[in-house]
């Protein structure tokens, strides 16, 4: 038998509490509503904005389904540029795989630049377990590090918090004097971790996008610490989950004003990087080494998934998670995962557990919104209905809902049924029986007054 | 020998034999509008982003004057305009590169590690100096790319970054704040 998984429990619970938090939605509204007023004019700057979309799905269409001759494609020419490649099956592998290097190169402190894809694989833990001192540096990030916590949005990782919060933070933790000023709070976290940053022997990035023709990952940022963290330390570590690849530089023309404009509003963020390898010969400075880490972890199994690969096409750029009403309401913690919002309720279930996480697949009134901010097209919400489809048929429901759509499903097969049922549920509603029986739906809800007659009645007097 | 990669090759072989829908075609209209005048284009969009104009060899003696410490790159172009620096990228005020060219669309300067000094030049220092000439304005990112494309193809830079305004940050209350990371000040000088 199936009951709901204790973490579909803990969802509920955590919604509950943060769809009544008031403050939490006042933060979160002003947020979005910044972001949105940003979007809406970055958007004006295309001549065409639904055919950009088109053309960056067209190009992740052609990438993810030729994967494996862009992937081999862009490892050699990572190769061929004086770079490593290792290709990691699994969050350990990828995890072994780098504490083996840091320890080969004598590593005691990392510095890393904003990444989901290490967030995926718990790779901070791994390091401060094995000793290495590791440090977050985009600002956003660095202030979820020292709080204890997981980033609230895969791109703004702090969007729940006020400057009060932050301020409070510092002083607690860095012993910093209380501040309402975000450029104070700023310049607080830049001076400090400046010397981090000179002191490091490792700098670990993730990638926005991996370029098959040339060997190259690009990075897409605004402060300059994923340059630091590329530019300064003897060893930079790149994790690239495999559904990064793109097949031309060229491709960035678009690809990189579509991130930015989906991401933050900007024509394109302060910084937009390609990096190649290690320093080469005649070149300054720059790392020593450079290594790839191209990680599966469960990709290929959403990539056997014909109806739902274009859930791969993803650039990361949180526009659903804005658009996401359940989103704005619920919070990016109550998800408990990596990728929140709608296309972390599509894939988890894939890259994870997909029992554990098949009430991801509810958490969404499939208004489309997401669909329609999605700058690359994916199909999110009919994916959503796909996974709710998938865990019926895979009997992750509970006995309860089966028996309740079956009993719908023969009520509505006849007029008859339908009728005698419409007159028992209004009687219900009448009798105030109905509010009981429809627990816990009705506990924040008003049931409607019920009507005198069914429309089918009213039909019948009145044409 | 790690069985990794085979073992991955392998099952997105065995995943792809299975057909995904292929979504509509785009058109072939341009997807952005046509850049028509670039200079015009490039100082309205780097103004707009805090970036620094300077125009004129009168300007650029001003502009350099409260700077003691400079790091420069040896670009043929910075070394006739600057000279040589008297610092490096670590311990200056000021850090001076060329560039590989200037984007209209974007306003953005394009930086590189075989043609403007490493790595860290443009982006430890406080305020970034960027030496160029008129005839480096190209239209728009694309045509960057072919610029890149066409300079580089037989060996490209380690790294290459596309600088558009100075470093910022809006992750406290989506307040913009300059200044995080990188230069807080981003200056070019136009030159003919």
């Amino acid at each position: 038998m199936n009951t709901a998984t204790a973490t579909a429990l803990r969802f509920k619970r955590a919604a509950a509490a943060k769809a009544t938090d008031l403050q939490h939605r006042a933060v979160i509204q002003k947020a979005i509503a910044t972001y949105d007023a940003a979007v809406a004019r970055g958007k004006t700057r295309f001549a065409d904005w639904q055919n950009a979309r088109s053309h960056a799905a067209a190009i992740k269409w052609e990438t993810i389904n030729h994967l494996d001759r862009y992937l081999e494609q862009f490892e050699r020419n990572v190769l061929a540029n004086g770079g490593h490649v290792f290709w990691a099956e699994t969050a350990e592998d990828a995890r072994q795989h780098i504490l083996a290097l840091a320890r080969r190169h004598g590593v005691q402190k990392v510095v890393k630049s904003k990444s989901m894809t290490t967030e995926e694989i718990h790779l901070n833990e791994a390091l401060e377990t094995a000793g290495i001192k590791t440090i977050e540096t985009d600002l956003g990030e660095y202030i979820c590090q020292i709080r204890g916590e997981p980033p609230y949005h895969i791109v703004t990782p702090v969007m729940h918090l006020t400057k009060a919060d932050i301020a409070q933070t510092f002083h607690e933790k860095l012993g910093t004097p209380l501040t309402d000023n975000a450029e104070e709070l700023t310049m607080i976290a830049r001076a400090r971790l400046r010397h981090e940053f000179m002191t490091a022997d490792m700098g670990i990035t993730g990638a926005n996008f991996a370029i098959a023709d040339t060997g190259m990952i690009a990075l897409t940022e605004n402060e300059g610490n994923a340059r630091l963290s590329f530019s300064l330390p003897r060893i930079h570590v790149a994790v690239v989950g495999i559904e990064k690849l793109i097949p031309r530089l060229e491709d960035l023309a678009l690809l990189w004003p579509l991130l930015s404009t989906s991401g933050t509003g900007q024509a394109l963020t302060a910084y937009s990087s390609l990096i190649g390898g290690p320093r080469q010969p005649g070149e300054t400075d720059g790392p020593q080494e450079f290594h790839v880490v191209l990680l599966d972890n469960g990709r290929t199994r959403l990539l056997a998934d014909a109806e739902q690969r274009d859930a791969l096409h993803c650039i990361r750029c949180g526009a659903c998670l804005n658009a996401c009403p359940i989103y704005k309401n619920v919070g990016g913690y109550t998800y408990a995962t990596t990728y929140q919002g709608p296309i972390g309720s599509v894939i988890t279930p894939h890259l994870r557990d997909a029992h554990q996480w098949s009430h991801l697949s509810y958490a969404s009134s499939l208004c489309g919104a997401c669909t329609d901010a999605c700058p690359v097209r994916i199909d999110l919400h009919h994916h959503l209905l796909h996974n709710r489809r998938n865990s019926v048929q895979r009997r992750f429901d509970q006995p309860i809902q089966r028996l309740m759509f079956r009993a719908w499903l023969w009520a509505m097969q006849s007029p008859g049924r339908y009728t005698v049922g419409g007159k028992l549920a209004r009687l219900a509603i009448r009798l105030g029986w109905a509010k009981s029986l429809a627990q816990p739906w009705t506990e924040g809800r008003e049931l409607p007054e019920p009507p005198e007659q069914s429309f089918h009645e009213w039909w019948k007097q009145t044409r | 020998m790690n069985p990794a990669r085979e073992n991955i090759l392998a099952r997105v072989q065995a995943a792809l034999r299975a057909q995904a829908h292929r979504p509509a075609a785009p058109t072939t209209a341009p997807i952005f509008p046509p850049v028509t005048n670039p200079e015009t284009r490039f100082r309205e969009e780097f103004i707009a982003l805090k970036g620094e104009l300077i125009d004129g060899a009168e300007k650029l003696r001003e502009f350099l004057k409260p700077f003691g410490r400079i790091a420069t790159d040896d670009t043929q172009l910075v070394r006739e305009v600057i000279g040589d620096g008297n610092a490096g990228p670590r311990d200056c005020d000021l850090g001076v590169t060329g560039c590989d060219c200037l984007i209209a669309q974007t306003g953005s300067v394009v930086v590189s590690t075989t043609s403007t000094g490493g790595r860290a030049l443009s982006v430890l220092p406080p305020t970034h100096l960027v030496i160029a000439r008129r005839d480096q304005i190209v239209p728009d990112l694309a045509s960057a790319m072919a610029l890149l494309r066409k300079r580089y193809d037989s060996r490209w830079p380690s790294a290459l970054s596309v600088i558009t305004g100075p470093s910022r940050t809006a992750d406290i209350e989506k307040i913009l704040v300059f200044g995080a990371h990188g230069p807080k000040r981003l200056v070019v000088y136009l030159g003919s």
